[in-house]
Protein backbone atom coordinates (compact mmCIF):
# COMPACT_ATOMS: atom_id res chain seq x y z
CA UNK A 1 0.00 0.00 0.00
CA UNK A 2 3.05 2.46 1.22
CA UNK A 3 4.62 2.20 -2.14
CA UNK A 4 1.40 2.40 -4.12
CA UNK A 5 0.64 5.79 -2.23
CA UNK A 6 4.32 7.24 -3.15
CA UNK A 7 4.22 6.29 -6.39
CA UNK A 8 0.43 8.17 -7.15
CA UNK A 9 2.33 11.32 -5.85
CA UNK A 10 5.69 11.08 -7.76
CA UNK A 11 3.34 11.26 -10.94
CA UNK A 12 1.37 13.65 -9.72
CA UNK A 13 4.32 16.31 -9.20
CA UNK A 14 5.82 15.50 -12.46
CA UNK A 15 2.70 15.91 -14.35
CA UNK A 16 2.16 19.67 -12.50
CA UNK A 17 5.64 20.46 -13.46
CA UNK A 18 4.81 19.40 -17.04
CA UNK A 19 1.81 21.04 -17.04
CA UNK A 20 3.46 24.33 -15.11
CA UNK A 21 6.16 24.34 -17.76
CA UNK A 22 3.82 24.06 -20.76
CA UNK A 23 1.29 26.78 -19.10
CA UNK A 24 4.40 28.91 -18.62
CA UNK A 25 5.27 29.07 -22.19
CA UNK A 26 1.98 30.11 -23.20
CA UNK A 27 1.89 32.79 -20.52
CA UNK A 28 5.02 34.14 -21.87
CA UNK A 29 2.83 34.77 -24.80
CA UNK A 30 -0.53 35.85 -23.48
CA UNK A 31 1.69 38.24 -21.23
CA UNK A 32 3.28 40.03 -24.29
CA UNK A 33 -0.55 40.10 -25.64
CA UNK A 34 -1.19 42.30 -22.54
CA UNK A 35 1.15 44.25 -22.73
CA UNK A 36 0.24 45.66 -25.77
CA UNK A 37 -1.99 47.37 -24.22
CA UNK A 38 0.27 48.72 -21.47
CA UNK A 39 2.33 52.41 -22.03
CA UNK A 40 5.96 50.79 -22.24
CA UNK A 41 4.83 47.98 -24.70
CA UNK A 42 3.12 50.89 -26.83
CA UNK A 43 6.40 51.96 -27.50
CA UNK A 44 7.78 49.51 -28.57
CA UNK A 45 5.03 48.64 -30.96
CA UNK A 46 5.55 52.19 -32.43
CA UNK A 47 9.35 51.25 -33.45
CA UNK A 48 8.15 48.49 -35.04
CA UNK A 49 5.92 49.26 -37.26
CA UNK A 50 6.70 48.57 -41.38
CA UNK A 51 5.60 50.26 -44.25
CA UNK A 52 6.24 50.36 -48.25
CA UNK A 53 5.00 52.55 -50.73
CA UNK A 54 5.73 52.18 -54.92
CA UNK A 55 6.00 55.45 -56.58
CA UNK A 56 5.86 56.60 -60.13
CA UNK A 57 7.66 59.78 -61.33
CA UNK A 58 7.00 61.15 -57.53
CA UNK A 59 3.55 60.23 -57.23
CA UNK A 60 2.59 57.67 -54.49
CA UNK A 61 0.63 55.32 -55.95
CA UNK A 62 0.05 52.26 -53.91
CA UNK A 63 0.80 51.36 -50.13
CA UNK A 64 0.91 48.89 -47.28
CA UNK A 65 1.65 50.34 -43.96
CA UNK A 66 1.32 48.83 -40.36
CA UNK A 67 -0.61 51.36 -38.04
CA UNK A 68 0.44 50.46 -34.60
CA UNK A 69 -2.21 52.88 -33.07
CA UNK A 70 -5.13 50.70 -34.73
CA UNK A 71 -3.39 47.57 -35.03
CA UNK A 72 -4.29 47.15 -38.80
CA UNK A 73 -2.82 47.67 -42.11
CA UNK A 74 -3.23 51.14 -43.94
CA UNK A 75 -3.24 50.16 -47.23
CA UNK A 76 -4.27 50.81 -51.02
CA UNK A 77 -3.48 49.84 -54.10
CA UNK A 78 -3.06 52.37 -57.24
CA UNK A 79 -2.64 52.49 -61.37
CA UNK A 80 0.37 52.99 -63.20
CA UNK A 81 0.74 54.73 -66.21
CA UNK A 82 -2.43 56.68 -65.66
CA UNK A 83 -0.88 60.11 -66.82
CA UNK A 84 1.50 58.40 -69.63
CA UNK A 85 -0.94 60.06 -72.56
CA UNK A 86 -2.61 63.24 -72.80
CA UNK A 87 -6.08 62.74 -73.48
CA UNK A 88 -6.90 61.75 -77.21
CA UNK A 89 -3.03 61.44 -77.36
CA UNK A 90 -1.48 58.48 -79.37
CA UNK A 91 1.60 55.94 -78.25
CA UNK A 92 4.01 56.93 -80.12
CA UNK A 93 6.42 53.68 -80.69
CA UNK A 94 9.70 54.88 -80.56
CA UNK A 95 9.12 57.68 -78.10
CA UNK A 96 10.75 57.53 -74.49
CA UNK A 97 8.10 58.00 -71.97
CA UNK A 98 9.46 59.32 -68.08
CA UNK A 99 8.71 56.44 -66.08
CA UNK A 100 10.51 56.79 -62.60
CA UNK A 101 9.14 54.21 -60.81
CA UNK A 102 10.22 54.19 -56.97
CA UNK A 103 10.37 53.04 -53.17
CA UNK A 104 10.04 54.62 -50.04
CA UNK A 105 9.56 53.05 -46.69
CA UNK A 106 6.71 54.28 -45.29
CA UNK A 107 7.22 52.74 -42.29
CA UNK A 108 9.13 53.56 -38.84
CA UNK A 109 11.55 50.20 -39.69
CA UNK A 110 14.46 50.34 -41.38
CA UNK A 111 14.06 47.28 -44.37
CA UNK A 112 15.29 45.65 -47.70
CA UNK A 113 13.24 45.71 -50.54
CA UNK A 114 12.97 44.33 -53.54
CA UNK A 115 10.53 44.79 -57.02
CA UNK A 116 9.04 42.28 -59.29
CA UNK A 117 8.23 44.25 -62.68
CA UNK A 118 6.45 42.47 -65.35
CA UNK A 119 5.62 43.24 -68.51
CA UNK A 120 3.01 41.61 -70.65
CA UNK A 121 0.40 42.29 -73.63
CA UNK A 122 -3.09 41.75 -73.27
CA UNK A 123 -6.10 41.82 -75.17
CA UNK A 124 -9.52 41.77 -74.30
CA UNK A 125 -8.87 38.19 -73.73
CA UNK A 126 -6.24 38.49 -71.22
CA UNK A 127 -3.14 37.80 -71.71
CA UNK A 128 -1.23 37.06 -74.83
CA UNK A 129 2.19 35.22 -74.50
CA UNK A 130 2.76 34.74 -78.49
CA UNK A 131 4.19 38.77 -78.13
CA UNK A 132 7.14 39.25 -77.09
CA UNK A 133 7.63 41.39 -73.82
CA UNK A 134 10.87 42.45 -74.84
CA UNK A 135 9.20 45.13 -76.79
CA UNK A 136 8.28 46.84 -73.92
CA UNK A 137 11.14 48.31 -73.04
CA UNK A 138 11.37 49.66 -69.23
CA UNK A 139 14.92 51.04 -68.95
CA UNK A 140 16.51 50.18 -65.79
CA UNK A 141 18.97 52.03 -63.75
CA UNK A 142 20.72 49.64 -62.02
CA UNK A 143 21.96 52.39 -59.57
CA UNK A 144 21.72 50.97 -56.25
CA UNK A 145 19.49 47.82 -57.59
CA UNK A 146 20.85 44.57 -58.59
CA UNK A 147 18.93 42.02 -61.16
CA UNK A 148 18.56 38.66 -60.01
CA UNK A 149 19.15 37.12 -63.69
CA UNK A 150 18.75 33.65 -62.50
CA UNK A 151 15.19 34.55 -61.64
CA UNK A 152 14.42 36.78 -63.97
CA UNK A 153 12.82 35.95 -67.62
CA UNK A 154 11.85 37.81 -70.38
CA UNK A 155 8.38 38.59 -69.16
CA UNK A 156 9.78 39.36 -65.07
CA UNK A 157 11.97 41.11 -63.32
CA UNK A 158 13.70 40.94 -60.07
CA UNK A 159 15.78 43.72 -58.52
CA UNK A 160 17.16 43.68 -55.21
CA UNK A 161 17.93 47.34 -53.11
CA UNK A 162 21.67 46.91 -52.55
CA UNK A 163 20.93 48.65 -49.30
CA UNK A 164 18.08 48.77 -46.68
CA UNK A 165 15.83 51.68 -47.09
CA UNK A 166 16.01 53.69 -44.40
CA UNK A 167 12.38 54.32 -42.38
CA UNK A 168 10.90 57.76 -43.95
CA UNK A 169 13.33 57.90 -46.91
CA UNK A 170 12.94 56.82 -50.80
CA UNK A 171 15.77 54.37 -52.52
CA UNK A 172 17.22 55.42 -55.57
CA UNK A 173 14.54 55.21 -58.79
CA UNK A 174 15.14 51.88 -59.94
CA UNK A 175 13.56 52.74 -64.10
CA UNK A 176 13.86 56.03 -65.92
CA UNK A 177 11.89 55.65 -69.31
CA UNK A 178 9.90 53.85 -70.56
CA UNK A 179 9.87 53.38 -74.71
CA UNK A 180 7.69 50.72 -77.00
CA UNK A 181 10.09 49.47 -79.47
CA UNK A 182 9.35 51.01 -82.88
CA UNK A 183 10.60 47.56 -84.45
CA UNK A 184 6.84 46.86 -83.46
CA UNK A 185 5.65 49.05 -86.37
CA UNK A 186 7.21 45.82 -88.53
CA UNK A 187 5.72 43.01 -87.16
CA UNK A 188 2.66 41.78 -89.44
CA UNK A 189 1.07 38.74 -90.18
CA UNK A 190 -0.29 38.04 -94.28
CA UNK A 191 -3.71 36.48 -94.39
CA UNK A 192 -3.77 35.26 -98.68
CA UNK A 193 -7.34 34.71 -99.71
CA UNK A 194 -7.91 33.14 -103.16
CA UNK A 195 -11.44 33.85 -104.48
CA UNK A 196 -11.64 33.23 -108.43
CA UNK A 197 -8.25 32.47 -109.03
CA UNK A 198 -7.11 36.05 -107.25
CA UNK A 199 -4.99 36.28 -104.64
CA UNK A 200 -5.85 39.15 -101.67
CA UNK A 201 -2.83 39.33 -99.54
CA UNK A 202 -3.83 41.16 -96.53
CA UNK A 203 -1.15 42.50 -94.08
CA UNK A 204 -2.31 43.30 -90.24
CA UNK A 205 -0.05 44.49 -87.72
CA UNK A 206 0.78 41.89 -85.08
CA UNK A 207 0.57 44.48 -81.85
CA UNK A 208 -2.15 46.43 -83.48
CA UNK A 209 -4.71 47.08 -80.47
CA UNK A 210 -2.66 45.44 -78.31
CA UNK A 211 -2.69 46.79 -75.05
CA UNK A 212 1.04 46.80 -73.05
CA UNK A 213 0.84 45.91 -69.43
CA UNK A 214 3.38 46.40 -66.67
CA UNK A 215 3.38 45.12 -63.00
CA UNK A 216 5.44 46.05 -60.30
CA UNK A 217 4.94 44.62 -56.72
CA UNK A 218 7.56 45.94 -54.26
CA UNK A 219 8.52 43.31 -51.24
CA UNK A 220 9.76 44.75 -47.84
CA UNK A 221 10.98 42.77 -44.74
CA UNK A 222 13.00 43.87 -41.65
CA UNK A 223 16.71 44.55 -41.46
CA UNK A 224 17.30 42.83 -38.06
CA UNK A 225 18.18 39.18 -38.73
CA UNK A 226 17.92 40.29 -42.41
CA UNK A 227 20.11 37.01 -43.64
CA UNK A 228 17.00 34.45 -41.95
CA UNK A 229 14.67 36.80 -42.74
CA UNK A 230 14.99 37.23 -46.33
CA UNK A 231 15.56 33.96 -46.86
CA UNK A 232 11.90 32.94 -45.19
CA UNK A 233 9.92 35.95 -46.54
CA UNK A 234 11.67 35.55 -49.87
CA UNK A 235 13.32 32.11 -50.10
CA UNK A 236 15.90 34.14 -51.25
CA UNK A 237 19.65 33.29 -50.04
CA UNK A 238 21.70 36.44 -49.82
CA UNK A 239 24.63 38.08 -48.18
CA UNK A 240 24.37 41.17 -46.22
CA UNK A 241 27.99 42.59 -45.35
CA UNK A 242 29.21 44.56 -42.05
CA UNK A 243 28.37 47.37 -43.51
CA UNK A 244 24.44 46.23 -44.22
CA UNK A 245 25.24 45.85 -48.13
CA UNK A 246 23.26 43.32 -49.94
CA UNK A 247 24.31 41.22 -52.65
CA UNK A 248 22.60 37.73 -54.14
CA UNK A 249 24.19 34.21 -53.26
CA UNK B 1 6.48 -0.20 -11.92
CA UNK B 2 9.19 2.18 -10.83
CA UNK B 3 10.25 1.49 -14.61
CA UNK B 4 6.75 1.99 -15.75
CA UNK B 5 6.57 5.36 -14.35
CA UNK B 6 9.93 6.53 -15.42
CA UNK B 7 9.11 5.86 -19.27
CA UNK B 8 5.48 8.03 -18.07
CA UNK B 9 6.89 10.54 -16.44
CA UNK B 10 10.22 11.14 -19.32
CA UNK B 11 7.38 10.88 -22.10
CA UNK B 12 5.54 13.86 -20.94
CA UNK B 13 8.67 15.89 -19.81
CA UNK B 14 9.41 15.05 -23.52
CA UNK B 15 5.33 16.37 -25.16
CA UNK B 16 5.83 19.21 -22.55
CA UNK B 17 9.24 20.63 -23.90
CA UNK B 18 8.27 19.62 -26.99
CA UNK B 19 5.26 21.75 -27.33
CA UNK B 20 6.92 24.49 -25.18
CA UNK B 21 9.59 24.37 -28.07
CA UNK B 22 7.11 24.81 -30.87
CA UNK B 23 5.46 27.71 -29.31
CA UNK B 24 8.58 29.34 -29.04
CA UNK B 25 9.96 28.82 -32.76
CA UNK B 26 6.65 30.48 -33.70
CA UNK B 27 7.69 33.24 -31.90
CA UNK B 28 11.29 33.28 -33.81
CA UNK B 29 10.03 32.91 -37.55
CA UNK B 30 7.63 35.84 -37.77
CA UNK B 31 8.87 38.71 -39.53
CA UNK B 32 7.95 41.88 -40.63
CA UNK B 33 7.42 41.72 -43.92
CA UNK B 34 4.81 43.79 -46.29
CA UNK B 35 4.27 44.78 -49.92
CA UNK B 36 2.92 47.29 -52.66
CA UNK B 37 1.93 46.75 -56.08
CA UNK B 38 0.20 48.31 -58.53
CA UNK B 39 -0.03 47.49 -62.70
CA UNK B 40 -1.50 49.36 -65.29
CA UNK B 41 -0.72 50.17 -69.51
CA UNK B 42 -1.94 51.82 -72.52
CA UNK B 43 -3.25 50.34 -75.74
CA UNK B 44 -1.33 50.57 -78.80
CA UNK B 45 -3.06 51.81 -81.95
CA UNK B 46 -1.39 50.82 -85.32
CA UNK B 47 -2.80 51.17 -88.81
CA UNK B 48 -1.72 50.93 -92.48
CA UNK B 49 -1.69 54.26 -94.46
CA UNK B 50 -2.89 54.52 -97.83
CA UNK B 51 -2.16 56.62 -100.43
CA UNK B 52 -3.19 58.25 -103.60
CA UNK B 53 -1.84 60.61 -105.63
CA UNK B 54 -3.68 63.21 -107.56
CA UNK B 55 -2.62 65.13 -110.68
CA UNK B 56 -3.83 67.90 -112.88
CA UNK B 57 -2.04 69.15 -116.06
CA UNK B 58 -2.42 72.91 -116.75
CA UNK B 59 0.22 74.74 -118.88
CA UNK B 60 2.51 72.13 -119.59
CA UNK B 61 2.40 71.13 -115.81
CA UNK B 62 1.57 68.69 -113.70
CA UNK B 63 0.03 69.48 -109.98
CA UNK B 64 1.03 66.68 -107.83
CA UNK B 65 -0.67 66.33 -104.48
CA UNK B 66 -0.32 63.06 -102.38
CA UNK B 67 -3.42 62.22 -99.97
CA UNK B 68 -3.73 59.69 -97.29
CA UNK B 69 -7.06 57.95 -97.19
CA UNK B 70 -5.80 55.16 -94.67
CA UNK B 71 -5.98 54.96 -90.82
CA UNK B 72 -2.40 56.62 -90.09
CA UNK B 73 0.13 58.98 -90.50
CA UNK B 74 2.84 58.73 -92.86
CA UNK B 75 5.47 60.25 -95.14
CA UNK B 76 5.37 60.51 -98.99
CA UNK B 77 7.88 60.40 -101.75
CA UNK B 78 7.31 61.04 -105.39
CA UNK B 79 8.86 60.79 -108.74
CA UNK B 80 8.17 61.27 -112.49
CA UNK B 81 9.18 59.37 -115.06
CA UNK B 82 8.90 60.38 -118.65
CA UNK B 83 10.48 58.99 -121.83
CA UNK B 84 14.43 58.48 -121.66
CA UNK B 85 14.80 61.87 -123.76
CA UNK B 86 13.06 63.54 -122.01
CA UNK B 87 13.28 62.40 -118.28
CA UNK B 88 16.38 65.05 -118.03
CA UNK B 89 14.11 68.11 -118.98
CA UNK B 90 11.34 67.57 -116.28
CA UNK B 91 11.65 70.51 -113.12
CA UNK B 92 10.39 70.35 -110.39
CA UNK B 93 9.21 73.09 -108.18
CA UNK B 94 6.55 74.05 -105.29
CA UNK B 95 5.49 77.21 -103.88
CA UNK B 96 6.13 75.93 -99.86
CA UNK B 97 9.38 74.72 -99.99
CA UNK B 98 8.48 71.26 -98.82
CA UNK B 99 9.03 68.79 -101.30
CA UNK B 100 13.11 67.91 -101.81
CA UNK B 101 15.21 65.82 -104.32
CA UNK B 102 17.22 62.52 -103.03
CA UNK B 103 19.98 61.44 -104.42
CA UNK B 104 17.82 58.53 -105.65
CA UNK B 105 15.44 60.57 -108.08
CA UNK B 106 12.59 61.15 -105.59
CA UNK B 107 11.03 63.90 -103.78
CA UNK B 108 10.34 63.65 -100.58
CA UNK B 109 7.76 65.55 -98.84
CA UNK B 110 9.17 66.94 -95.01
CA UNK B 111 5.95 67.25 -93.55
CA UNK B 112 3.98 64.07 -91.85
CA UNK B 113 0.76 63.53 -93.90
CA UNK B 114 -1.87 62.95 -91.53
CA UNK B 115 -4.85 60.75 -92.39
CA UNK B 116 -7.37 62.54 -94.14
CA UNK B 117 -5.17 64.93 -94.86
CA UNK B 118 -2.72 65.15 -98.71
CA UNK B 119 0.28 66.84 -98.91
CA UNK B 120 0.80 70.41 -100.31
CA UNK B 121 1.77 70.49 -104.29
CA UNK B 122 4.59 69.48 -106.10
CA UNK B 123 4.56 71.29 -109.99
CA UNK B 124 6.39 69.07 -112.40
CA UNK B 125 7.34 71.43 -115.60
CA UNK B 126 7.35 69.07 -118.71
CA UNK B 127 9.26 69.97 -122.03
CA UNK B 128 8.65 68.58 -125.48
CA UNK B 129 11.76 69.86 -126.76
CA UNK B 130 10.03 70.95 -129.95
CA UNK B 131 9.35 67.68 -130.98
CA UNK B 132 5.63 67.00 -132.25
CA UNK B 133 5.76 63.03 -131.17
CA UNK B 134 3.49 62.19 -128.37
CA UNK B 135 5.14 61.29 -124.58
CA UNK B 136 4.02 60.06 -121.57
CA UNK B 137 4.83 61.14 -118.05
CA UNK B 138 4.15 58.64 -114.71
CA UNK B 139 4.24 59.92 -111.58
CA UNK B 140 4.96 57.07 -109.10
CA UNK B 141 4.35 57.76 -105.19
CA UNK B 142 5.13 55.46 -102.16
CA UNK B 143 4.40 56.20 -98.34
CA UNK B 144 6.11 54.78 -95.43
CA UNK B 145 4.86 54.94 -91.67
CA UNK B 146 5.86 57.70 -89.25
CA UNK B 147 8.55 56.76 -87.06
CA UNK B 148 9.74 58.58 -83.53
CA UNK B 149 13.19 58.87 -82.57
CA UNK B 150 13.25 58.64 -78.28
CA UNK B 151 12.60 61.84 -77.81
CA UNK B 152 9.67 62.04 -80.22
CA UNK B 153 10.48 63.71 -82.79
CA UNK B 154 9.09 61.99 -85.91
CA UNK B 155 11.02 60.18 -88.91
CA UNK B 156 10.42 58.03 -92.05
CA UNK B 157 12.70 54.81 -92.56
CA UNK B 158 12.02 54.52 -96.41
CA UNK B 159 14.26 50.94 -95.87
CA UNK B 160 12.57 49.43 -93.15
CA UNK B 161 11.21 45.87 -94.25
CA UNK B 162 8.43 44.24 -92.81
CA UNK B 163 8.77 41.00 -90.87
CA UNK B 164 5.76 38.87 -91.47
CA UNK B 165 7.41 36.48 -88.75
CA UNK B 166 7.49 33.34 -91.04
CA UNK B 167 10.87 34.00 -92.79
CA UNK B 168 9.56 36.14 -95.39
CA UNK B 169 10.30 39.82 -95.37
CA UNK B 170 8.14 42.55 -97.05
CA UNK B 171 10.08 45.05 -98.93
Amino acid sequence: MRKKKRSAVRPAILLTAAAGLLLFSTVGSTRAALMYYSENYAAEVTVSSIGITLTENGEKISYRDYTNGGNEWNEAEGKLLTKLLAEGEALMPGKEYPERLGVTNSGSIDTYVRVIVTRSWMDAQGKDTTLTPALIDLHYLENGWIIDPAASTEERTILYCTKPVLAGQAAPDLTDTLKIDSTITNKVTQNVTEVGGNKTIETVYDYDGYQFHINAEVDAVQTHNAKEAIKSAWGVDVNIAPDKSLSLQ
Amino acid sequence: MKKCLNRKTIGMAAAALTLAAVVSTGSAMAYFTTYAQAGGGAVVHLGFSQTVPEETVSNWTKHVTVKNTGESECYVRVRAFAGESYQAALTYRDENGKWTPGKDGCYYYSDVVRAGEQSGELLIGIDNLGKEESFNVIVVQEATPVLYDAAGKPYADWDMAFDSGEGGALQ
